[in-house]
């Protein structure tokens, strides 16, 4: 019974944490090296790794998206797609895609003369899947180490957990004042009328016990 | 605009949903407030007629209207989000 209920918490935790890595805005800090615009088929699952941009691209099954290619201070790859999310989920409510394009390709430096920028962007990239994350916004920085304070994530984490931790109060206040004292007279009951078998309290008992609250 | 659409009507049900949720839950709270009042200064008289009334007082005041903030606060930070999103 313990190791179930630790499983289903640690995968819980684990979908919870996985939904927030994606959807969360993240900063990277690159140097932009160029822009490309490239067919994209979108019939396999994988498609949810896509924005629907409008209502046109709910039923067309390729399209062009554009991509921003840049490197990172220390010289690893990353791509960018650039996608408006339009009134749809993750909430980002981007509409300035092509301006973003623009901006990207003004923001395109060499490696003799870098030019480093923050690039905010949600989502995961996976070479095997082929899928990218998306780029919402993009800003001048003045070094390739410059520090950025993801403020919207700590605001939204902080009222996360305290709504996790008002919940998780509220049932163990529930669970002490109305739960416990039921399962405790089912087991009284059903100890004494087993008493004279000498197992009863075996699995039964165990069982009932693994629903207390633990103390 | 269909995405609008869906997005504005979606967005008032759900947040109608809490609106109704609140509201009953607040009242409920004003009623059992009013009542351990009544009990606590062992009061006499018309117990219900007593409720009724400060509840209605309820029903007018400034805390009542502030559960209208559950439609004003998302759409302000809907709204902050487009304009920093897209022109910020």
């Amino acid at each position: 019974m313990a190791y179930i209920k630790w499983t289903f918490w640690i995968v819980v935790w684990l979908l919870v944490g996985a939904f927030f890595h994606y959807t969360l805005p993240q900063h990277d800090i690159v140097r932009v090296v160029n822009t490309y615009e490239e067919r994209q088929d979108l019939t396999d699952w994988t498609r949810i790794f896509w924005s629907v941009p409008d209502d046109q691209a709910e039923s067309l099954i390729n399209r062009d998206v554009q991509f921003i290619q840049a490197v990172q201070p220390n010289g690893k790859a990353v791509v960018y797609r650039n996608e408006d999310t339009g009134w749809r989920w993750p909430p980002y409510f981007k509409f300035d895609t092509a301006n973003l394009y623009t901006e990207a390709n003004d923001a395109i430096s060499t490696r003799a003369a870098p030019e480093w920028y923050s690039v905010t962007h949600y989502g995961w990239r996976n070479e095997y899947w082929s899928i990218f994350p998306n780029a919402v916004a993009i800003k001048p920085v003045e070094g390739p180490d410059a520090t950025i304070i993801p403020w919207v994530n700590i605001v939204i984490l902080t009222v996360f957990f305290a709504i996790v931790w008002a919940i998780w109060v509220r049932w163990r206040r529930f669970r002490r004042a109305r739960i416990d004292p039921v399962l405790e007279d089912i087991g009284d009951s059903f100890e004494a009328a087993g008493d004279s078998f000498d197992n009863t309290r075996g699995w039964f008992g165990r069982w009932l016990d693994s629903w207390k609250s633990q103390r | 605009m269909l995405g609008l659409a869906r997005f504005v009507i979606i967005g008032f049900i759900a947040l109608t949903v809490v609106y109704v949720s609140v509201s009953l839950y607040s009242r409920a709270v004003r009623r059992g407030k009013l009542e351990a009042e009544w009990d606590e200064e062992g009061m006499t008289g018309d117990k219900d007629a007593w409720v009724r009334d400060g509840l209605e007082a309820y029903d007018h005041s400034l805390r009542r209207k502030l559960i209208l903030l559950v439609y004003v606060i998302p759409v302000v930070i809907v709204g902050t989000i487009i304009y920093v999103v897209n022109y910020g």
